[in-house]
């Protein structure tokens, strides 16, 4: 497989542990020691996925987030410090599509990243679906309204598809994190609060008043 | 109550003066008086006695009658045996005591009261064998002393009242700033250290109110120098837990790189792998803990509530940690609005640590709800634990035997402790030594 990654984390000693993890795990991976360092080695390459530090020299993760997001709908995984739950909110509100807290054993960091990894792996024999003006295209990995293309990122399209997939079925939060995140017990559910505002954000005539992707209070999101 | 007591002295002090002082003038008056009504009565009487002779023993009507000319009393005269009598008076009215002075032969008086009227009774012998009494009344002069009377006792509750009442105000004056240093000291009590007294003049109460007030200025700076030393004591944890993170994410990512080829390395440096590894996984812990602490209690920690199932989030904490073959649960569904993830927290140490001091003979965990809400309960049967240490049991770092270093970061019952605070629970324990501990959470 040998996915490119991109590592962008500026302690020496953690940058070459995680790298030779990664490594060892199959990655192919390029490593970069601050954010803009970290910045024109993304745009130079292409990458599968990031690994990316929030606190950096230079230009801080949220910056190089900013950046990527940008232009890129590449996956993110942050690296964040526990006590900083606000980084993970800021990050995730950014367009990280999934994080992992320090200190992180290298198997729990893998297994997030094959996760996101996952989720941008087209599903070539599936149909399309069309809701309300939207055109889901599950093979072409592409999300369109009339004849514009809307960017999404793997996160994103892969929680859209499952909501659209049974449309007026309510889900649950952790059903949500299980079926895009893979997380099969107490995952955050921050991740997937985070991920449908972005998400509204984009298909949404209004974000406002979302009539696509609505709130069902106090259990979950449905589609329609 | 010190005002109503001040008050009621003060009143009582009037009230004794102003009786004292208008009985003492009512007698005299009265004294004075009933003394002048005598005297006049006594020289009109004596003149009434020097005309009697010309007119007796022969003429005894035309005396009544020029008595009766005379006026102002009425007369009784006994001569001969017989008895004359002016308007609406007797010789039966007359006192006994008197009638006997007269007939003795002599001068004298006494006061009586006919029909609702008063009367002071001059009599006196005339020459002839006859005894003369004359009756004048006193109606308005015991009117007057009445009038008097009245007067005096009108005025003197009236003195009274007003005494009361001044009392009263005088009471509150003075005694207003101890009513002040007393709701001072109240919100000095609950924590508004700023509360000062109002310093008025030169007087004790002054000079009380200025030593209550840097008493209260002490107390303030002592509290606050306090509190800074503590905030900066929390801060230095956390800082240290923060700064300790950096190195150990590169500890444990090297030792799970490690930890992946322990079968490759030489049986030398296998060993000192392993406890290496064992090691960094401690020092994770104790970390994790130390920031975990240093945040609840800095209380920089939101609570994520949601509708959650205890009886299956329990289940799913022990299925998660390997725990079901080890530990028995208990109970049905059990609906509650929480943060799961701090539940996980909390139920994850309180079995682990049953666990490690249980003994091995096995945890049982109970979910329900009783009268006071709901419950997870977790016990052991272990050696329990001694009575004297089960209050510093949520301590951080308190190890009930000092010799034993667990395998926990001693910080995990006071982490589980501040988490159930957090989420507006508790926790707490029995233990009976020899027979188990028991730890409820209670949300």
């Amino acid at each position: 497989m040998n996915e490119q990654v991109l590592l962008v984390e500026d302690d020496a000693s953690i940058r070459e542990v995680t790298t030779l993890g990664l490594e060892q795990s199959g990655f192919a991976v390029t490593s970069a020691g601050d954010g803009r360092e970290g910045l024109i080695q993304f745009r130079q390459g292409r990458f599968d996925l990031v690994v990316l530090d929030v606190m950096l020299p230079s230009l801080d993760g949220f910056e190089v987030l900013r950046e990527i997001r940008k232009d890129s709908q590449a996956p993110v995984v942050m690296l964040t410090a526990r006590s900083d739950l606000h980084d993970v909110v800021v990050g995730l509100e950014l367009g990280a599509d999934d994080y992992v807290t320090k200190p992180f054993e290298l198997p729990e960091l893998v297994a997030r990243m094959k996760a996101v990894l996952r989720r941008s792996t087209a599903e070539p024999e599936a149909g399309v679906i069309a809701a309300d003006g939207l055109e889901i295209d599950p093979a072409a990995f592409t999300v369109r309204r009339g004849s514009e293309e809307i960017a999404l990122t793997a996160t994103e399209f892969r929680l859209l598809l499952e909501l659209a997939r049974r449309p007026k079925q309510v889900f649950t939060r952790e059903l949500l994190l299980e079926l895009v995140w893979n997380y099969d017990y107490l995952g955050d559910s921050r991740l997937v609060d985070a991920a449908v505002q972005r998400l509204r954000g984009k298909i949404e005539d209004d974000p406002k008043e979302p009539t696509l992707i609505r709130t069902v209070r106090g259990v979950g999101y449905k589609f329609g | 109550m010190l005002r109503r007591r001040l008050t009621i002295a003060f009143a009582l002090a009037v009230g004794v003066s102003t009786v004292a002082l208008a009985a003492g003038s009512y007698f005299v008056v009265r004294h004075n008086l009933l003394k002048d009504s005598v005297a006049t009565s006594a020289k009109q009487a004596k003149q009434n006695l020097q005309i009697a002779p010309r007119y007796l023993p022969d003429q005894p009507a035309k005396l009544l009658d020029v008595y009766k000319g005379i006026g102002g009393f009425e007369t009784v005269l006994v001569a001969g045996g017989q008895q004359y009598a002016g308007f609406g008076v007797a010789l039966r009215q007359v006192p006994s005591e008197l009638r006997k002075l007269v007939h003795d032969g002599q001068l004298g008086y006494q006061r009586t009261t006919v029909a609702g009227t008063h009367y002071l009774v001059v009599g006196g012998p005339s020459d002839d064998e006859a005894q003369l009494y004359f009756f004048y009344s006193e109606q308005g002069l015991w009117h007057e002393l009445d009038v008097l009377r009245n007067i005096l006792l009108a005025g003197g509750a009236l003195l009274v009242l007003l005494a009361a009442l001044a009392g009263a105000v005088i009471a509150r004056e003075a005694l207003r700033p101890v009513a002040q240093a007393s709701e001072a000291a109240h919100s000095l009590a609950e924590g508004l250290l700023e509360t000062r007294l109002p310093v008025e003049g030169r007087d004790e109460f002054g000079a009380w109110a200025q030593a209550f007030n840097e008493m209260a200025g002490a107390l303030e700076a002592k509290i606050a120098a306090l509190s800074a030393a503590q905030a900066r004591e929390r801060r230095f944890t956390a800082d240290v837990a923060h700064e300790l993170r950096t190195p150990l994410t590169g500890l444990v990512g090297e030792a799970s790189l490690l930890s992946e080829h322990l079968e490759q390395m030489p049986p030398e440096s296998r060993r000192p792998a392993e406890l290496l590894i064992a090691d960094v996984g401690r020092l994770r812990k104790l970390v994790e803990d130390l920031m975990e602490i240093s945040r609840l209690q800095a209380g920089a920690e939101s609570v994520h509530a949601e509708p959650v199932d205890l009886a299956s989030v329990t289940a799913a904490i022990l299925r998660a940690r390997g725990w079901t073959e080890r530990v028995s649960l208990d109970g049905a569904e059990t609906e509650i609005t929480t943060d799961p993830r701090r539940l996980e927290r909390i139920v994850a140490n309180l079995v682990g640590n049953a666990l490690e001091h249980g003994g091995g003979n096995g945890v049982a965990v109970r979910v329900g709800r009783d009268g006071s809400g709901a419950f997870v309960e977790v016990a052991d049967r272990g050696p329990g634990i001694p009575p004297e240490h089960l209050p510093h049991l949520f301590e951080r770092f308190y190890k009930a035997d000092p010799s034993r270093t667990g395998r926990g970061s001693g910080l995990g019952l006071a982490i589980a402790q501040e988490n159930a605070l957090l989420l507006g629970g508790e926790i707490d324990v029995r233990s009976e030594p020899g027979a188990g501990s028991t730890f409820t959470l209670r949300l």
